[in-house]
């Protein structure tokens, strides 16, 4: 065997080294991710049950105590922002994707109320938003959700939940009712009143009830009163 | 559907291509380990002096070949033994005075001549002298004093008929510039990789050097294409005979400045590539000539076809990321885009895609390629500047001077050589 063909041979191998060392580190990188759900699963079963705790332990204490409401809100953006990486990595027809975002939806849903009854009883000055998307036909849906995540990182008091707006769930749907949204997403009920169509952050921003953008510091002052 | 099928089936060209650069700097990378490569590396200073007559061909090169001149002046080696015949291809603008500098020089040789194009101009250099090495020394190339003696270890064999040395880009400035000097670092570990095999295809403008007698039997330079220095390597390679590398001998010279400078060169070397080799060398393409024909040659022909694919990939994958982000945060602080990079989340579900990890071994390897150039001839490069700019710039400007090359070809337009 000349010298040439021997490495030509040799580089092949390592061509298709290279090719199959690549391909197994994707496959392996997905198969965490997936790895991942499993975990977020778990979660979404502990807060589930945490939560309806939480609820039962603080309606016998005072507002004073209450503070702001549950403490879910940290773990519910933490698992939302991981089902948002999975449904973008995995497809949003993805059965196991579709299963999570339910259980998601649920718990969501239920912070929503228990929040509302606490802002309630408590006079909190907390700014919910339920936002509602959907990923068919829907351009600005990815712009709305972005500028939303940035009001809230922003603003602590501002709550947002976000429904997929076409998923099959039936408390979801029952919400849906009862705010009368249409199917023209991206819909926002922001402190009780609905919009929909997004633009830009600035025209998002004027929709909020005047006052009720407050940054951290100012935020974490009104709690501590 | 229609939209389609056609990005589906330039994503499979991609894929393609980006395997066959793989398998390409593979081969180059295992050839360049093999032991014809390390012999040929490890080669010391010859003991013989044949005598030596160094051409420079001058057209309008009054801002360099002062630098030029004098630097092959210091060429150390015996002086009797050592000429320098410099040709004024009928300059227009005060090269003829650069040169009367050196009249009365004992190695000095001045030719004047009117403006026939460069291979004329190394073709009277070559009837001027007797020397048993001619070599050819670009104006705007700068030789290192051992350069000349290091590389005639090469004819010391004596089926060589041409020898060259490292090129490698003189001060480089700016992105273009650094960008050539990472291109000119790896054509040295190219270089020497294919030398080692026979398989090169041009012997360089810059500096290389000739045996005489071999010469005489091939015939003297002709017009090439454009390209007299490529043609001259494939009359050499359809006679049979072998051009040889000694990477530790050394010259700089001049990069282009700005992009239609680059432009114009790099049009004149592809189509003159592609002119050579499909028009007037195309017997070359075939196993009889070893490596060159069924290998590189043919790899030169894809070249260009294989980059356009795949830098038109890339620029639409990434090009498409971009303006989609660029969309979605538009409005939204900067400060927070960055706080949101702190995120283990977005890393850990960052989209990572064969194809651009495929790009990353291509650029490692380029990387790891331009390493071994510069080590192998001590060339005064920073990899650590030009590195980025050659993996930044060279797929954004690559595919266009292969693009009007190729338009060049078929359309039969021939442009001007600056």
């Amino acid at each position: 065997m000349s010298l040439v063909v021997r490495n030509i041979l040799i580089a092949l191998c390592i061509t298709a080294a290279i090719g199959a060392s690549v391909i197994y580190a994707v496959n392996y990188l997905n198969s965490l991710r997936v790895q991942d759900l499993t975990s977020i699963q778990e979660k979404l079963s502990v807060d589930t049950l945490s939560l309806e705790t939480q609820i039962s332990l603080l309606e016998s204490a005072p507002c004073s105590v209450i503070g702001s409401g549950t403490d879910l809100t940290s773990e519910l953006d933490d698992l939302g922002d991981r089902l948002s990486y999975t449904e973008n990595q995995l497809g949003s027809s993805d059965p196991q994707v579709i299963l999570l975002k339910q259980q998601y939806s649920l718990l969501e849903i239920r912070d929503y109320l228990v929040t509302q009854e606490f802002a309630k009883s408590c006079n909190t000055k907390q700014v919910t938003v339920l936002y509602f998307y959907s990923n068919n036909d829907c351009a600005s849906c990815d712009k709305a959700g972005y500028a939303l995540s940035y009001l809230h990182d922003t603003y602590p008091n501002v709550r947002v939940y976000s429904f997929d707006y076409d998923l099959d769930l039936g408390a979801q749907k029952t919400l849906i009712s009862i705010e009368k949204i249409a199917d023209t997403p991206p819909a926002f009920v922001i402190a009780g009143k609905t919009w929909y169509g997004f633009t830009d952050l600035a025209t998002l921003e004027k929709e909020f009830p005047k006052g009720s953008l407050i940054a951290s510091t100012t935020a974490a002052t009104s709690t501590k009163k | 559907m229609w939209y389609n099928a056609r990005l589906m089936s330039s994503e499979l060209f991609a894929y393609l291509f980006i395997f066959l650069g793989i398998f390409f700097e593979s081969f180059m990378l295992v050839t360049f380990l093999s032991w014809p490569a390390r012999t040929a590396r490890d080669r010391s200073v010859s003991t013989k002096t044949p005598s030596v007559a160094l051409i420079i061909p001058c057209y309008n090169e009054e801002a360099t070949a002062k630098l030029s001149i004098e630097s092959a002046l210091r060429t150390e080696y015996p002086k009797d033994k050592f000429e320098l015949i410099l040709v004024d291809d009928g300059s227009t603008d005060r090269t003829r005075d650069i040169m009367e500098e050196f009249r009365g020089h004992p190695q000095v040789k001045i030719i004047f001549q009117k403006n026939g194009g460069k291979h004329t101009a190394l073709n009277a250099g070559i009837a001027a002298s007797n020397a048993e090495i001619v070599g050819c020394l670009d104006a705007d190339t700068i030789l290192e004093p051992d350069a000349v003696h290091r590389t005639l270890v090469c004819f010391d064999k004596p089926n060589v008929a041409a020898a060259m040395s490292a090129i490698s880009i003189r001060k480089p400035r700016g992105f273009l510039q650094r960008m050539q000097s990472a291109e000119y670092t790896m054509a040295i570990f190219f270089r020497h990789a294919l030398c080692s095999i026979n398989a090169i295809f041009v012997t360089p403008g810059p500096f290389s050097l000739y045996r005489r007698s071999t010469l005489e039997k091939v015939g003297g330079f002709v017009y090439g294409q454009q390209t007299e220095d490529m043609e001259m390597a494939l009359r050499l390679q359809r006679a049979g005979y072998e051009i040889d590398n000694i990477p530790g001998a050394h010259v700089t010279t001049h990069a282009m400045d700005t992009l239609p400078k680059l432009m114009r060169q790099r049009m004149r070397w592809s189509s003159g590539f592609f002119r050579n080799v499909l028009f007037d060398y195309s017997d070359l393409l075939s196993f009889k000539h070893g490596p060159l024909g069924f290998l590189i040659l043919p790899f030169g022909l894809i070249a260009p076809l294989a980059i356009l694919t795949v830098s038109a990939f890339t620029v639409y994958r990434v090009g498409s990321a971009v303006a989609h982000a660029y969309l979605l945060r538009q409005g939204v602080p900067m400060t927070w885009h960055m706080a949101s990079l702190s995120s283990l989340h977005m890393w850990f579900y960052a989209p990572v895609s064969i194809f651009g990890l495929l790009g990353i071994v291509v650029g490692v390897l380029s990387i790891t390629m331009m390493i071994i150039g510069k080590r192998l001839s001590n060339a005064p490069t920073n990899i650590f500047f030009d590195a980025p700019c050659y993996l930044l710039l060279y797929g954004f400007v690559a595919p266009v001077w292969y693009l009007f090359a190729t338009a060049d070809v078929i359309t039969g337009t021939r442009r001007g050589w600056r």
